[in-house]
């Protein structure tokens, strides 16, 4: 019998697939960092100059901004840790993660990350809050400004 | 006649690819990539009653009074200021400028020798800013007044780095710019809310 008249294409050879994408992973993992906390609000952050970059441990995030879920009103909400919360909680909840990364507050910082639309009077009242919490060491959140 | 050796059969590796897809995904949702940057800054202790009052009364000379309204109006000392003077043009900002020379010009805050290494001396000046800004103040605002209040500081730390060390702060090594950073702390006070209802 004749050869057949089509010849086959041979099949693409996927084998260095497995190499590609591990190499995407390692990359992924080198680069990024654990997600520790998901936020509840969303917050626009302002631009500054001078500013420098923070060290991941012993920080402690508050988040000041617009609530994501629907339902909870206009106002700026404040969040630490994992759940929004009033003004006056703060205190026990900077002590408390402080003694969940077991460090003294004195060492840790407390990055506020505040809404551009927030007003000083609110920021006031959390600092305030935090003098009483004996944490004296905070930074204000922001973006690079290119300008 | 049968063989004797049984070649070993590969292991089929086609699901490897599936296996590192899964692994990839997974850490693209649980991690971010972001950086977190931002401002520094050292809150003051509570003073409890007045006692402490005494030891944190300046010279008059030495206090630059900043103060920002709710509409955005920058007071510094008893010049006003617009927003728009946040701005850079080359350098630096006009008000930042004028933060600057209340703290490098001779005449104005007090300078005192202070020690950065053994054997090193500067005059440094002894001034502090005051921030107060009203409540009702704008965040975005109050950032960017203190983002010039830094900068103000950090030429300041740069001209006493050249005194000290000949060279830019930016060139110094670890250790001198500690020294640079302990010499010229950024000293800008966040005045409490009781002081603001005056």
């Amino acid at each position: 019998m004749a050869k057949k008249g089509k010849k086959e294409v041979p099949a693409m050879s996927t084998s260095s697939l497995p190499d590609i994408v591990f190499m995407l992973l390692f990359f992924f993992m080198a680069a990024t960092t654990m997600r520790d906390t998901d936020p509840l609000v969303t917050v626009s952050m302002p631009e500054a100059h001078e500013i420098t970059e923070l060290d991941k441990k012993g920080l402690v995030n508050i988040w000041i901004g617009q609530p994501l879920q629907r339902g909870e009103g206009d106002a700026l909400k404040i969040q630490l840790n994992d759940a929004i919360c009033e003004v006056s909680d703060i205190q026990d909840l900077v002590h408390d993660a402080s003694a969940k990364k077991g460090m003294a507050l004195s060492q840790m910082l407390i990055n506020l990350r505040v809404d551009k639309t927030a007003t000083v009077g609110k920021l006031t009242d959390v600092k305030q809050e935090l003098r009483r919490a004996e944490a004296y060491s905070i930074s204000y959140a922001a973006k690079t400004r290119v300008h | 006649m049968a063989k004797t050796k049984r070649a070993a059969g590969e292991i089929n590796s086609s699901s490897m690819a599936d296996i590192a897809f899964l692994l990839l995904i997974f850490f693209l949702v649980t991690t971010t990539m972001d950086v977190d940057s931002g401002m520094k800054r050292t809150l003051p202790p509570i003073a409890d009653n007045e006692q402490q009052q005494d030891d944190v009364e300046l010279k008059e000379r030495n206090v630059l009074m900043v103060n920002v309204s709710k509409e955005g109006r920058i007071m510094v000392g008893t010049e006003e200021y617009m927003p728009a003077d946040l701005n850079r043009r080359g350098d630096h900002s006009r008000m930042s400028r004028e933060v600057l020379n209340f703290l490098a010009d001779l005449d104005r805050s007090e300078k005192k020798s202070t020690e950065v290494e053994p054997t090193i001396n500067c005059e440094i000046s002894q001034g502090v800013v005051s921030l107060k800004a009203d409540n009702e103040t704008k965040y975005n605002i109050y950032l960017q007044v203190q983002d010039e209040l830094t900068h103000a500081f950090n030429v300041y730390r740069d001209l006493i780095s050249v005194q000290a060390y000949g060279k830019p702060f930016e060139e110094l090594n670890e250790i001198q710019a500690g020294n640079i950073r302990k010499a010229v702390p950024v000293k800008v006070s966040e005045a409490e809310p009781n002081d603001r209802t005056k």
